[in-house]
């Protein structure tokens, strides 16, 4: 193989590092997005037997949006092996024990169960916060776009820009908010 | 041999019976242990690797399929376009490739498939296929496909 | 024993340094012909070596031609090639006519290529005029000085229009307009 081709070869399977901002962020369906980066299926040269596969850096794991009242509802589900070992753990006691366990489930359950998942699984970091070690976040070079948009909280919103904000109606004084 | 009692012809056992065994274990000569070596074993893994063989033709189609679909689907996300919108643009536009050649494209000439993804952009705009042309998400911006395509041909409507 | 010996390798088709591509080196560097002198079977190659073999030598100089009688054997065509491929061929009671155009094949072909499967029945040593897809090709030059993450490259700029962002452009018009009436009163 010449050089030339030597080259062309590194940077076809060249290996990329996204990073993606989970805030407000519904995890179950990032974790499409993710897989698809994790596993190349975003690359035109995807094979699953190619290593193709990029390295997702998730950030501000802890700030995930889970829809309607999924967070008291959801129960993740593990068993010790022994008789009684059964354990449903809650959404939010999960998200309290550790905030990135959600995010690392998700992304593991959309991925089909073979025997490349658990190495798939090696190239995604995630981070509660958006303090990511510096040796990681060196290599990130591109951004993933997220899948809703992250609301900005009114109080965060300067009073001035509140103030001129388009009304169609003032409350009445003597209006009750329920 | 001409058999002229037929007591003579029902002796006839026909060939040897290690020219039946014979082509079978040549069938198992890859395998290993009993299943190379013991006729009895041989031929149930052959039989079975014979009618694996028959399902996979056609299952080997269906892979294929399958993943030149995923290369198509990634390359269109990187040009702002759907694969259902590249097919449907393509097929107006009477540009006939089959899923191997524009994955291939995809490929081996990303470029040509760029422009492919303007021209059936371009195509199902004209058409007045999709509605709201997406202004936001252009695809082959500095490509001047007018360069490359007679204005009348992207124009006239398939019937 | 392993099950390498059981198939065929396969291969790509491909001629040795571009052989025949501005100049051509004959692959085949030794033939033999093995026959008896007396056999039937041998016929055929004891008249291509009456009929035919001088011209061949002369005519391929680059090859070295042996014969070997023996005695109650079949014939045999061996051919030795520049890449160290050894092709053995009988020729028992094969006529004159057939022996020619075999001892053709094995001068013209380049090595032991009936011993190999071809993969594909096309090969190119370039697949690629404009380069291979890579990870940059269609990469936007700004993420190269981007400082990530940073919410214009993260956000999700897909999104329909907002009935709010659609309240606060309308709003904005009927201020340009207000402007306008205001400027016609002026004047």
């Amino acid at each position: 193989m010449s050089a030339a081709k030597r080259v062309q070869q590194w940077a076809t399977f060249a290996r990329t590092w996204h990073v993606f901002d989970c805030k407000w962020q519904d995890p179950y369906e990032s974790a499409h997005v993710i897989k698809k980066y994790l596993m190349g299926l975003h690359k035109p040269i995807y094979h699953p037997m190619n290593d193709c596969g990029d390295v997702v850096v998730c950030i501000n794991s802890k700030d995930i949006a889970l829809r309607g009242n999924e967070w008291r509802k959801r129960a993740y589900f593990h068993h010790t092996g022994y008789p009684g070992g059964a354990s449903w753990t809650l959404a939010w006691e999960l998200h309290n024990k550790d905030p990135t366990m959600i995010i690392k489930k998700a992304v593991y359950r959309s991925m089909t169960g073979n025997l490349q998942r658990r190495h798939t699984m090696q190239r995604l970091f995630i981070y509660p916060e958006d303090k990511v070690p510096e040796d990681v976040m060196q290599n990130v070079t591109n951004q993933i776009r997220q899948i809703r948009l992250v609301p900005t909280r009114l109080d965060h919103i300067p009073e001035e820009e509140v103030k001129n904000f388009p009304k169609i109606m003032d409350y009445p004084e003597d209006y009750v908010l329920k | 041999m001409v058999f002229l009692s037929i007591v003579n012809y029902v002796r006839a056992r026909g060939p040897d019976e290690i020219w039946r065994k014979r082509r079978i274990f040549k069938l198992a000569a890859h395998y290993i242990g009993r299943r190379r070596n013991c006729y009895s074993v041989a031929v149930r893994n052959v039989h079975r690797a014979l009618v694996y063989a028959t399902k996979a033709r056609k299952l080997k189609k269906e892979d294929m399929k399958e993943l030149w679909d995923t290369r198509i689907t990634s390359a269109c996300e990187q040009h702002n376009i759907t694969r259902f919108s590249l097919k449907e643009g393509l097929e107006r536009a009477n540009i006939a490739l089959d899923r191997k050649s524009l994955s291939d494209l995809a490929c081996w000439e990303p470029r040509t498939f760029e422009c492919l993804a303007a021209v059936a952009k371009q195509k199902l705009e004209l058409d007045g296929f999709v509605d709201g042309v997406d202004k936001k998400h252009p695809t082959g911006v500095n490509l001047n496909l007018k360069d490359v395509m007679l204005d009348a041909w992207l124009k006239e409507r398939k019937n | 024993m392993s099950a390498k010996n059981l198939f065929l390798p396969a291969a790509f088709v491909r001629a040795p340094l571009q052989n025949g591509v501005g100049r051509y080196v004959c692959q085949l560097q030794r033939i033999t012909f093995k026959f008896c002198k007396s056999h039937g079977g041998s016929r055929g190659l004891r008249d291509f070596i009456e009929q035919n073999l001088v011209e061949f030598a002369k005519e391929n100089p680059g090859v070295v031609v042996y014969m070997k009688p023996r005695r109650h054997r079949s014939p045999v065509i061996v051919g030795e090639y520049l890449n160290g491929d050894r092709v053995w061929m009988s020729v028992h009671n094969k006529t004159h006519d057939e022996i020619t155009k075999w001892v053709e094949v094995m001068r013209t072909q380049q090595g032991d290529v009936s011993s190999s499967r071809l993969r594909k029945y096309q090969y190119t040593d370039h697949p690629s005029i404009q380069g291979p897809w890579t990870p940059f090709t269609f990469k936007i030059p700004e993420l190269n000085t981007a400082q990530l993450p940073d919410p214009k490259f993260g956000a999700n700029n897909r999104l329909p229009q907002s009935a709010t962002e659609e309240l606060r452009l309308m709003f904005e018009k009927q201020k340009l307009n207000v402007k306008e009436e205001e400027l016609k009163v002026a004047e």
